[in-house]
């Protein structure tokens, strides 16, 4: 939390005369009432309406002040809230690019991006609501009760029950509320989570013909939600009407007690009409003050949850050499093994693999196998948790991260595009030419629709969604090696591709570049089976390491998977 | 044009609300008097205090009696409040409750074409989110305008009876701090649509990035994407700052100005009584009441043009919730549709024509006989709409023209719900229920012994994995953080399936993210499934699509050829093209 406070230390000016202008404003509007008396006792009570007169004046400046003070204090407040919240927002994101792929994983995508919205628009909007209420409130109501004290200390007595009766009333109802208002809210993400499971799963509850069993649950379900809403709102139907009866007999005593005072000439009536006033004054303000504490409750939450994600340190740090050592082989891993954070089991367990400059590489395995693992390490997305990975002969911790993005190109699983034109995207690893780019689309396979979309300069909405699945991946191979690597890796990314395509496709990348290393991941056999060496990988360890007929004489994982796709093996070979 | 539609929700809503009618007398009768009281308190006190002359000038017995009559008012009113407030909460949540049914209810009436052209996000924003926003306005709607309202002509209704003069000040000053307020808004409007433009710009931005972000550190673009975002940021700073701090210079700026009504009043006021000299214009108890009358008979105005806003909100989004419990519906099952009860499994389609889009004709001609038992595949590369074949035979979508029978019976003739059980369907992305295992095998036959549940899950190899979870039968997928991998599920489904045993299947084979030993107890199960049942199967493995009767081709959604392995080989086409791709280089 006390780091947060480091971004509001360029608005400490803003943060200091935005509640001090609140706070002139609230004293103006405490004198306001002896004005009145004033002008009841000696403007009235004498006949003097010359006195009467400047009252009213005095009435007119004090509003007028109250203004420029007020204005003066929201703009203050608005000042330091946003730019603490913008602050706070870019110190966020900044933060998130330093963190490694396995930080990530740990904090989630989705998390992340509401940090990074609702919960600093909370920040900001509390922030800003205390700068301007939670001082002022308690100070009217602390004020009017010393007022009223410096007027008639027996009449002071009135404020000194009220206050407490009322405060208690306020905020025993805000808090027994607020359990209950969390109930409200578990309810309706309940009926949410209905609602989002009976689209989603819309063909299987009309195949089995549930849709009748799917609404009585969502009745049900309703009914108990509109139960706890009205359980929730009738408690907080309390709040005016218990405060009102509060305030008004406090008012009732008040005006019982001065009207004994000025019985006995210790009082005024303009003085009791003060009085009056204040109690009136009061209220108000509580309710104001009730409102900001849930404001606030929940901006000091979100405020936790942003300090959360900032004190999460990156846990890589990078060398700073850029170049390898020359060495025979383009990628070695020597007893490497890999556990995720989140995991008890290891994903990759004593790996070890030498693999020769412009070879290519086929890693075939199950799901879970630990195929992306193994790929994940090349361009150091995570760690080797024991062993050693060499890229070039140099371990890998020494490279630069900069190096190492040069060196290694990555086409992920998921096919990702960006929203731009398609020159931007092809362009994200590096500057490079327009010829360069037709080139690397024309390996992907990608030149034909590409030009039918209308060449470089067509436009790519987000996630690519213009795009079907395997004209993304296309496009995604297409911006790997835009920007040339030595180690190109797919990651399972031609699985939309029809075989032809597929095969097409890797005849291409082999023509592309005779030394570039290719690291190909895949379910298929048929995708693999002309690699130099292929690895096997079964639950995180590895099987099998040779070529394609090798594996099928030696490895029986491999020849069961192979068996899976081409049931009676060999019987169409041609 | 748009005052006409808000009229039409409006009118809508007041159906609604119809079934609570007996409740809104009630509602507005309490709001009445609870307003009338709260203003009639003030008066009392005001008499109290002209009670209190001066020193030895106190008519303390009716001071008290005053204070008495007070106390009683002031409990029957805080009485009234709060049964109002229980039965305006009753009608909104009640009405809210009702149209959030009725939407869900629609949900299940909609047709398949409009749920898988809608983003499922909008659909549930609009039965959840919608009708909350709905209800809040409803609520204000209630409580503020109803009461705002009676205060601020209750209010003017007492200056004037208890005197002309300051109420002729108040009347003829208050418009000043409308107009102010509605002044600032109208200035503002247009630096909060600002502000909302930068602020979706740099949600969409985050939300793009963020979600790449692996993508962004792969390349090695972080400092690339902190500049950009570091851009929209400022911009958003700026605009949200004149946002913030114009808008909330309301009100300041209208307290000023019923600052300056007071101001008026107290003038008046004073000068009437010393000007009146004893004769009974204006008591000193009643000048404060007219000072605190001034005070709060602003503040609905304030209140209301901020509900206004809101309840227009509310209004929008109560259109948005109709727009959807008025979509077009399926056509409903004839009255003397056919129900299918055990039905062979024989299905015929003759000259069936289809498509998604009409500029788009997608099958058409087809014509298909298949006999009881038999296996079709359907092939084609990813993509080419072998899902639009599942979508016709399960009726999720209704041919344009031409015939698909079961058992010799148009399936536009015959209940959907029969048509349905009839057929038993294992998709690749499985989708289960929110409840236990025990309960999702259960889900077509909730009726199902234990035995029965046990026995389908021997059945599809299901069995083994489930005994193993720490929770078995009873595990919750998902809550119980049994993360079951999809090969899992997919044999739970198949569990689903078995239990039920319909003549007729419907299976989709995984591609890939399978592993392989599931993947073979997949195919087993599917095997066993599939003896003397009518089967479609859109198949991915070489084995499935030789052993198959007849195999349909699709591509880009059409049918391209049909037939068997060998003559699909040999006639050279589509099908022989993407055979052979398998082994090209």
């Amino acid at each position: 939390m006390k780091r947060l406070l480091k971004y509001l230390k360029p608005y400490v000016r803003e943060t200091v005369l935005g509640p001090l202008g609140k706070l002139c404003e609230a004293t103006l509007e405490l004198i306001v009432p002896l004005v009145v008396a004033s002008i009841i006792d000696r403007g009235i009570g004498g006949g003097d309406t010359t006195h009467a007169s400047l009252m009213v004046l005095l009435l007119v400046a004090l509003g007028c002040a109250g203004l420029f003070f007020s204005v003066f204090a929201q703009y203050y407040s608005a000042k330091a809230a946003v730019g603490f919240s913008t602050g706070i927002r870019h110190a966020l994101y900044t933060h998130i690019q330093s963190l490694s792929y396995s930080d990530l994983d740990s904090l989630g995508t989705s998390t992340v991006i509401t940090r990074m919205t609702t919960d600093s628009s909370r920040v900001q909007a509390g922030l800003n609501f205390s700068l301007r209420l939670l001082l002022r409130s308690p100070f009217v109501v602390f004020g009017a009760m010393i007022m009223a004290y410096a007027i008639d200390s027996s009449a002071g007595r009135a404020f000194a029950i009220t206050i407490p009766l009322l405060s208690i009333v306020v905020f025993g109802v805000l808090f027994i509320t607020m359990p209950l208002y969390k109930k409200v809210q578990m309810g309706v993400d309940k009926i949410l989570g209905r609602t989002r499971g009976n689209l989603s799963g819309v063909r299987v509850i009309r195949a089995f013909g549930k849709e009748d069993a799917e609404v009585n649950s969502f009745v049900s379900d309703n009914l108990t939600l509109t139960k706890k809403q009205n359980r929730a709102g009738h408690i907080s139907a309390l709040m005016n009407p218990l405060t009102y009866i509060i305030i008004n007999l406090g008012i009732i005593m008040l005006i019982h007690t001065g009207a004994l005072r000025v019985n006995s000439g210790e009082l005024s009536q303009g003085e009791v009409i003060a009085l009056y006033n204040y109690m009136s004054q009061i209220l108000v303000e509580l309710i104001k003050l009730a409102n900001l504490i849930i404001s606030i409750s929940r901006a000091l939450a979100s405020a936790s949850r942003i300090s959360d994600v900032l004190d999460i340190e990156p846990t890589q740090s990078y060398g700073e050499y850029s170049e390898g050592l020359n060495s025979e082989y383009a990628v070695e891993l020597r007893g490497a093994s890999l556990r995720y954070p989140s995991s008890p089991e290891y994903a990759l367990e004593g790996i070890s693999v030498r693999v020769k400059h412009g070879e290519t590489v086929g890693i075939i395995g199950g799901t879970g196998s630990g195929k992306s693992s193994l790929v994940n390490l090349i361009p150091r997305f995570y760690d080797v948790t024991d062993g050693e990975l060499l890229i070039d002969g140099r371990s890998i911790d020494e490279y630069s991260k900069k190096a190492l993005r040069d060196k290694i190109g990555v086409v992920p699983q998921r096919a990702v595009l960006l929203a731009g034109t398609v020159r931007e995207n092809l362009s994200f690893g590096g500057e490079c030419t327009d010829e360069e780019m037709t080139y690397a689309l024309r390996v992907a396979q990608a030149e034909d629709f590409i030009i039918e979309k209308g060449g470089l300069d067509a436009r790519v909405e987000a996630g690519g969604k213009n795009f079907s699945g395997g004209q993304r991946q296309r496009l995604t191979i297409a911006r790997a090696i835009a920007s040339k690597p030595e180690i190109l890796i797919l990651d399972d990314s031609a699985s939309a591709l029809d075989y032809a395509t597929d095969a097409r496709l890797r005849g291409a990348i082999r023509e592309f570049s005779k030394n570039m290393t290719v690291f190909i991941v895949s379910q298929r056999t048929s995708s693999v089976r002309h690699a130099d060496k292929i690895i096997v990988l079964d639950d995180g360890c590895c099987v099998g390491i040779g070529t394609h007929d090798e594996l099928l004489e030696s490895c029986e994982i491999y020849r069961e998977i192979y068996d899976s796709q081409f049931r009676r093996e060999g019987e169409y070979e041609k | 044009m748009k005052n006409k539609a808000e009229k039409g929700t409006v009118s809508k809503v007041l159906h609604y609300i119809g079934k609570y009618k007996y409740l809104l007398p009630v509602s507005i009768f309490l709001a009445f008097i609870s307003t009338v009281l709260t203003l009639y308190v003030p008066v009392i006190i005001g008499d109290a205090i002209d009670l209190i002359g001066g020193k030895g000038a106190v008519d303390m017995k009716g001071v008290v009696s005053c204070l008495f009559y007070a106390a009683i008012l002031i409990g029957i009113c805080s009485v009234c409040q709060w049964l109002m407030s229980v039965i305006n909460n009753k009608i909104a949540y009640s009405v809210t409750g009702d149209i959030r049914n009725e939407a869900f209810s629609k949900l299940q009436r909609l047709p398949l074409s409009s749920i898988d052209t809608t983003p499922h996000g909008d659909i549930v924003n609009r039965v959840i989110n919608d009708t909350d926003r709905f209800c809040e306005g409803l609520l204000l709607g209630f409580t503020q305008v109803f009461t705002g309202v009676m205060t601020i002509v209750g209010t003017m209704c007492f200056m004037l009876i208890l005197n002309w003069q300051i109420a002729i000040t108040v009347l003829v000053l208050t418009p000043l701090s409308v107009f102010i307020a509605k002044f600032i808004g109208g200035r503002t409007f247009n630096m909060f649509k600002k502000r909302a433009e930068d602020e979706a710009e740099a949600t969409s931005f985050i939300n793009e990035m963020l979600t790449n972000q692996k993508l962004v550190s792969a390349f090695g673009k972080e400092s690339d994407s902190i500049a950009k975002f570091k851009d929209i940021g400022d911009r958003l700073n700026k605009s949200s700052l004149d946002a913030i701090f114009f808008s909330s210079l309301t009100n300041p700026t209208t307290r000023f100005v019923n600052n300056l009504v007071y101001a008026a009043v107290a003038l008046v006021g004073a000068l009437l009584i010393i000007s009146g000299n004893g004769s009974a214009m204006l008591t000193i108890g009643e000048f404060s009441v007219m000072l605190s009358y001034t005070n709060q008979y602003t503040k609905p105005f304030n209140e209301i043009s901020g509900v206004f806003a809101e309840f227009q909100n509310a209004l929008a989004s109560a259109a948005r919730v109709f727009e959807l419990i008025e979509k077009e519906e399926m056509t409903p099952d004839r009255e003397d549709a056919t129900v299918l009860v055990s039905a062979r499994g024989d299905v015929e389609i003759t000259n069936a024509e289809f498509s998604y889009t009409k500029d788009k004709p997608l099958i058409k001609g087809l014509n298909l006989q298949v006999r009881q038992g038999e296996r079709i595949a359907i092939v084609g590369p990813t993509g080419c709409g072998k899902t639009t074949i599942i979508n016709l035979l399960m009726r999720f979508y209704d041919i344009d023209s031409g015939k698909i029978a079961v058992d010799g019976i148009d399936i536009s003739n015959m209940t959907r719900k029969s048509l349905r059980c009839a057929y038993g369907m294992v998709l690749q992305d499985t989708w289960l229920t929110d409840g236990s295992i025990r309960d999702n095998i259960s889900f077509g036959k909730p009726d199902a012994t234990d035995e029965e549940i046990v026995d389908a899950a021997k059945a599809a190899h299901a069995h083994s994995f489930i005994k193993r979870l720490p929770r078995g039968y009873d595990t919750v997928p998902g809550a119980d953080s049994e993360g079951l991998s999809q090969g899992q599920k997919q044999l739970i489904s198949i569990a689903r399936v078995m239990l039920t045993s319909p003549s007729m299947l419907i299976l989709d084979e995984a591609t890939s993210s399978i592993d392989t030993r599931t993947e073979m107890k997949i195919q087993e199960a599917f095997s066993k499934m599939m003896v003397g049942r009518t089967s479609f199967i859109v198949a991915h493995r070489l084995s499935t699509i030789r052993e198959a009767d007849l195999i349909l081709v699709m591509r880009d959604g059409r049918i391209v050829e049909t037939g068997r392995h060998d003559e699909l080989l040999e006639n050279g086409g589509f099908y022989a093209e993407l055979y052979n791709s398998q082994f090209a280089i």
